[in-house]
C-alpha cells in the first residue's frame, strides 16, 4: 500500500490549521482593515482547499475528517476579538503583536506549500491528471498567500520596529 | 473667422452650452464662454491660464482690473476646449475673493486657534518637526497633499519629503480619486501614463464610459462628446452606471448594472468578444501576454451568469458586447463607479482588456482613458508625491532609484525604497496608533473627504499628533491643525499642471494672494531650508526659489523616463494650446498619443512596477517578473468577481453610493463660495427611484435620515432614476457652513476599506438604512444635537 494518505492528510491539516489561524488574527487585527478582509478572504480559500482535498482523498482512501464546525462559539470568540482589536487599536504595542501574527502565517502557508509541492511530485509518479490538475489550480493560491504575507510583512516590520512609540 | 461667444448667464440651467455640431474627422468647432463681473472695457489685463475645477485642464483667460479677478474666458487657441468653460470653470474663481480667506496664520494657543505671523508659524511648524525627527526618526512624519497643487509644489514636496528628510509617508488625496488609475495603467501598459487624446472623440465610432458620469463631471469633455452625438455619423454609446445619469440618458445601451458587479460584466463582455470572435487575433498574438489565461477565467461569464450577478438582462449584456465588439474605432473611459467601488483595479484593468482584444489603441479614435478626478491629479503621480517614485520609477528597482539618488545628489539609503510609498489610508492608521506624530496637510480637507468621518475626526485631533494644515480657508480640517498656514490659490501663483490626455498647462500669476497667504511652494521651500534639509555636499537639497526653476527640475528628473518632459519650457507654454507629452528633443511640439507603435513601456528595467496580484494586492518580485519579461507587450490580466464586503442585510436594505454634482467639487471650499454655484445646489439631497420612495412613504423635500453602521445623515429627498434599492449622495456637504448640528457628510456613512492595488479607498458600495425623518424626530434631533462638526 502506497503512502499518499499520509501525504493528503499531512496538507489538510496544513489547510485547516491555516483557515483558522487566518480567522483568529483576521478579527483580531480587525482594526488593521486589510488583514481583517484579506484574512478572511485567504481563510475561505483554505476552507475550499480542504473541502477539494477531502474529495480527492476519497480515491486514496484517505481519512479526512472535517474541521469540527464551532461556528457559534468561533463567531462569538471572532467578536469579542473584533471589539478588542478596536479598543486596543490605538495601542502602540499592538504593532508587535502584529508582525507575531503575520509572520506565524507565513510559516504555517509555508508548511502548506511544500506539502503541495510533494502532492505535484505524487500526482506525477503515479499519473492522475485529476490530481495534478487540482494541485496547479490550488498551490497556485498558497503562493499568493505566501506572497501576500510577505508584502504585507516587508511594508509592516520598518514601521513597527523602527519607529519608538 | 471668430469663434461665437456664448454668453455665461444660463450656463447653469444648460449646462454645456450651446451644441456644435460635426462629423467624425473634422475638426470640433471653437464656441468662447466667457464670464465677467465688469464691463469687459473695464479689464486691465488677460492672463494664461488653465482651469482647476476637474481634470479635464480647460485652457482660459483670467481677467484682471484694480488688482483683483474680474473674470475669465475660454481659450479658442487650446486644443483641450476650444473656448468653452464649464459652470465651475466660469463662476468658481469668484470664492479667491471671498471675504473669508486666510490672510494670516494661526497658531493654536490654549485649545484656540489665533492669529500669528509667518515666521513665528513656520518656526513653531520647523521646530515640531526636528523634534518628532530626532526622537522618533523620520518616519514619525507624514505628508498628505492634494489634487489641487501645481507638478512643481509637488515635486518640491516630494523631493523634501523623500530625499531630505527620508520618508516613506507622502501621499495625496488623489488616493481618493485616481490612484486606480494609476494602477490600472501600470498592470497593464508597465506604466503610468493615458495612452490617448481628446482628438480621439472627434473620430471615435463607438464610446464606452464605465462609472464615468462624464456630463457632470466633467462637463466641457461631454459637451465635446454631445457635438458628435448631435452631428452625423455619430458613435454608438454605452454607459455602465447604476443611476440614470445625464450621460447614460444620452446612450445606446444603458447598462444599469448592481453596485459592486463592475468586474462579472466586464467579464461577460470579454466572454462575448471571444464567443463572436470579436478580438484581434494578430494583434493579441504581437502585442499582448496573458491572453490564455484571461480566456480561461471569462470563459465562465456566459451573459446568463452575468445577469444574475449584476442584476441586469442577458440580453443588455449582449447588446453592449456587440456594440463595443463591432465598432472600428473605440474609445473606453473609466472614472469614480470603477475607481471608488471594491475590486476596483481589477475592473479598470478589464476595460484595458476591453481595448486590446479588440486592438484598438494608439490610433486615431483608439484608446482607453483611466480618468482623473482632480485637475493636477496627474502631477501627484508623476512627481512623486503619491504612491509612487518621481519619473514613473520603480521603488523595487535599484537602477530606478539609484538614478534618482544621483539626481538629488543624495545617499541611496536616504530614499525610503524598503516598500510602496505609503498609501494615505495607512499614514491615518500609523496617526491611530500614534507612530506618525507631526503630519502636513497641504490642499485637501480630510475631515469631509475620507470613508468613516467620526474616526477621521477622532484620529486627526489625537493629542500625540502636531498637525500641520495649509488651506485658503478654514475648512473642517483645519479647525483641528496646531498650526494653519494661509494659501495662495490658483491664479495668486505660478505653475504648471497636466490633465487626463497629457496636455501641461502653464497657469500665470495674475494678482496677489491676500494678507500672508503664500503658495505651497515657498512654504516647503521655506520649510526646507529651516529644517536644513541639505545633499550629499551639505549644499541646499532644494535649490530652487521660483517655479520656473522647480518645473527645469522636474523635467530633467523625467528624461529617459515614459513621461520625457525634459525640453518642455515655461516658453514654449506661453501663447498658443496646452502641449502633449513626452515633449523631447526631437518631439518639441508634443505627442498626441502614446504607443502608436505598439510597443509598451513594460520592459523589466523600464517598467514602474513589477505587477500585483489584482485580488489581494501581493506584490510580484523583480526575479519573477524578469522569468516572464513582457519586454514591450501589453499585459492581459484576469480577475474573478468577489463577493462585496458589505452586502445588504435585513437591517439595511439599501446601497449607498456617493458622487459629484455638477456645480460642486470636493468639500465645496471654493464652489460653496461662488454665488452661482452655490445657489445651485446648496445643501445635500438624496436620490432614490420612485418605487423605493413610495414604500418609504417619502416624497421630493422630505427629509430622510440614512444610517449605516457608522453614522448618520440626514438629507432631503430627490426622487430621480436610481436603480431600486441603490441611494445616492453628493459628498460635497461638510459643516463649514452651517453648525445646527444635523449631519450632512456622506462620509458619515462610509467605512474603511480599500481596494488591495490601488488602495482606493470604497465609497461607492455601502449598507445603509433609510427612514422618514418626522416633524417630531427633527425636532428631537435638534433638540439633542448629533456632535457632528
Amino acid at each position: 500500500m502506497n503512502k499518499i494518505p499520509i501525504l493528503l492528510q499531512q496538507l489538510h491539516e496544513s489547510e485547516t490549521h491555516l483557515a483558522k489561524e487566518f480567522r483568529r488574527v483576521a478579527t483580531r487585527e480587525a482594526v488593521e482593515q486589510d488583514v481583517y478582509y484579506l484574512g478572511h478572504r485567504m481563510a475561505t480559500m483554505c476552507d475550499t482547499h480542504a473541502e477539494k482535498l477531502r474529495a480527492a482523498g476519497e480515491r486514496y482512501e484517505a481519512d479526512l475528517d472535517p474541521p469540527e464546525d464551532s461556528s457559534a462559539i468561533g463567531k462569538l470568540l471572532g467578536s469579542l476579538r473584533h471589539t478588542a482589536s478596536e479598543m486596543v487599536g490605538r495601542r502602540p504595542d499592538t504593532g508587535l503583536l502584529l508582525l507575531r501574527d503575520l509572520r506565524e502565517l507565513y510559516l504555517m502557508a509555508q508548511e502548506a506549500n511544500i506539502h503541495w509541492i510533494a502532492l505535484g511530485q505524487v500526482a506525477q509518479a503515479v499519473r492522475d491528471p485529476d490530481l495534478l490538475g487540482l494541485v496547479s489550480e490550488l498551490h497556485t493560491e498558497t503562493i499568493t498567500q505566501i506572497k501576500w504575507l510577505k508584502t504585507k510583512i516587508r511594508e509592516a516590520t520598518p514601521q513597527i520596529l523602527v519607529v519608538p512609540v | 473667422m471668430t469663434a461665437p461667444t456664448s454668453q455665461a448667464d444660463d450656463r447653469i440651467i444648460d449646462v454645456w452650452g450651446p451644441r456644435t455640431p460635426h462629423g467624425p474627422d473634422e475638426p470640433w468647432p471653437d464656441r468662447r464662454d466667457q464670464y465677467l463681473t465688469v464691463d469687459e472695457t473695464a479689464v486691465e489685463r488677460w492672463v494664461q491660464s488653465a482651469c482647476v475645477m476637474c481634470s479635464n485642464g480647460c485652457g482660459l483667460d483670467i481677467a484682471v482690473a484694480d488688482g483683483e479677478i474680474v473674470g475669465v474666458r475660454g481659450r479658442t487657441e487650446d486644443r483641450i476646449n476650444h473656448g468653452r468653460l464649464g459652470p465651475k470653470g466660469l463662476f468658481s474663481w469668484q470664492a479667491n475673493n471671498s471675504p473669508d480667506r486666510l490672510r494670516n496664520p494661526l497658531l493654536r494657543v490654549d485649545g484656540e486657534l489665533r492669529p500669528t505671523d509667518w515666521d513665528t508659524a513656520m518656526s513653531t511648524i520647523v521646530a515640531h518637526a526636528r523634534l518628532v525627527i530626532d526622537e522618533y526618526g523620520p518616519s514619525a512624519t507624514g505628508f498628505y497633499t492634494s489634487g489641487q497643487l501645481f507638478a512643481e509644489e509637488y515635486y518640491t514636496q516630494a523631493l523634501a519629503a523623500r530625499g531630505g528628510i527620508g520618508t516613506n509617508h507622502l501621499d495625496g488625496n488623489t488616493r481618493l480619486c485616481t490612484a486606480t488609475s494609476e494602477w490600472a495603467l501600470v498592470e497593464s501598459f508597465g506604466s503610468d501614463g493615458d495612452p490617448g487624446s481628446y482628438g480621439d472623440l472627434d473620430c471615435c465610432d463607438t464610446l464606452f464610459l464605465v462609472g464615468h458620469n462624464m456630463a457632470e463631471t466633467q462637463t466641457v469633455l461631454w459637451a465635446r462628446v454631445l457635438d458628435r452625438l448631435h452631428g452625423p455619423d455619430r458613435p454608438r454609446l454605452v454607459v455602465v452606471d447604476p443611476r440614470t445619469t445625464p450621460t447614460a440618458r444620452a446612450a445606446d445601451c444603458h447598462v444599469a448594472l448592481r453596485p459592486g458587479t463592475n468586474v462579472p460584466f466586464l467579464n461577460g463582455v470579454l466572454h462575448e468578444f471571444i464567443a463572436h470572435g470579436h478580438v484581434d487575433r494578430a494583434f493579441i498574438d504581437d502585442h499582448t501576454v496573458g491572453y490564455e489565461a484571461l480566456a480561461k477565467v471569462v470563459e465562465s461569464y456566459p451573459p446568463e451568469r452575468v445577469s444574475e450577478l449584476c442584476g441586469i438582462s442577458a440580453d443588455t449584456v449582449r447588446r453592449a458586447a456587440e456594440i463595443l465588439g463591432t465598432g472600428d474605432r473605440l474609445v473606453s473611459t473609466v472614472l469614480q463607479g470603477v475607481y471608488q467601488s471594491h475590486q476596483a483595479t481589477a475592473a479598470a484593468v478589464q476595460v484595458n482588456n476591453v481595448n486590446l482584444l479588440r486592438g484598438m489603441i494608439g490610433e486615431p479614435g483608439c484608446t482607453v482613458f483611466q480618468m482623473n478626478g482632480q485637475p493636477t491629479a496627474e502631477n501627484t503621480r508623476e512627481a512623486g508625491a503619491d504612491g509612487s517614485l518621481p519619473g514613473y520609477r520603480n521603488w523595487q528597482n535599484d537602477s530606478h532609484v539609484r538614478d534618482l539618488a544621483e539626481l538629488w545628489n543624495v545617499d541611496v539609503l536616504q530614499i525610503p525604497h524598503w516598500g510602496p510609498p505609503t498609501h494615505a489610508m495607512q499614514m491615518f492608521r500609523y496617526i491611530e496608533n500614534g507612530s506618525i506624530r507631526f503630519f502636513w496637510i497641504t490642499g485637501t480637507n480630510p475631515a469631509v473627504s475620507l470613508p468613516e468621518l467620526a474616526r477621521i475626526r477622532s484620529v486627526v485631533g489625537d493629542d500625540r499628533l502636531f498637525l500641520v494644515v495649509s488651506d485658503a480657508y478654514l475648512s473642517e480640517t483645519a479647525a483641528l491643525a496646531d498650526v494653519v498656514l494661509p494659501a495662495a490659490l490658483w491664479s495668486e501663483k505660478t505653475g504648471t499642471f497636466t490633465n487626463a490626455d497629457r496636455t501641461v498647462h502653464l497657469s500665470e500669476q495674475a494678482v496677489e494672494p491676500p494678507g500672508e497667504a503664500r503658495s505651497d511652494l515657498h512654504a516647503f521651500i521655506d520649510f526646507a531650508r529651516r529644517l536644513n534639509l541639505v545633499d550629499r555636499d551639505g549644499a541646499p537639497l532644494v535649490p530652487w526659489s521660483e517655479p520656473e526653476e522647480a518645473f527645469a527640475a522636474l523635467t530633467r528628473m523625467t528624461k529617459g523616463r515614459p513621461l520625457d518632459q525634459s525640453a518642455l519650457t515655461y516658453e514654449a507654454l506661453r501663447g498658443g494650446s496646452g502641449i502633449q507629452w513626452p515633449v523631447t528633443e526631437t518631439s518639441l511640439g508634443g505627442t498626441e498619443r502614446l504607443y502608436a507603435d505598439h510597443h509598451f513601456p513594460t520592459e523589466a528595467d523600464v517598467c514602474e512596477s513589477y505587477g500585483h496580484d489584482l485580488s489581494t494586492g501581493a506584490l510580484s518580485e523583480a526575479d519573477e517578473y524578469r522569468a516572464h519579461d513582457p519586454q514591450g507587450r501589453a499585459m492581459l490580466k484576469a480577475a474573478e468577481w468577489e463577493p462585496l464586503h458589505e452586502p445588504v442585510d435585513d437591517d439595511h436594505r439599501f446601497q449607498l453610493t456617493t458622487g459629484r454634482n455638477v456645480y460642486q467639487f470636493h468639500t465645496r471650499t471654493k464652489t460653496g463660495r461662488a454665488p452661482q454655484l452655490h445657489e445651485a445646489a446648496p445643501e445635500v439631497w438624496a436620490e432614490l427611484c420612485a418605487q423605493d420612495a413610495t414604500d418609504l412613504d417619502v416624497t421630493d423635500g422630505d427629509r430622510v435620515e440614512i444610517s449605516s453602521p457608522r453614522g448618520s445623515v440626514v438629507a432631503k429627498v430627490a426622487i430621480g432614476d436610481t436603480r431600486p434599492g441603490v441611494v445616492f449622495l453628493p459628498f460635497h456637504y461638510g459643516y463649514w457652513d452651517h453648525d445646527d448640528g444635523v449631519p450632512t457628510a456622506a462620509n458619515e456613512l462610509t467605512r474603511t476599506d480599500w481596494d488591495p492595488v490601488s488602495k482606493q479607498p470604497v465609497f461607492k458600495v455601502t449598507k445603509v438604512a433609510i427612514t422618514k425623518v418626522t416633524d417630531r424626530a427633527a425636532q428631537r434631533r435638534d433638540r439633542a444635537g448629533t456632535g457632528a462638526s
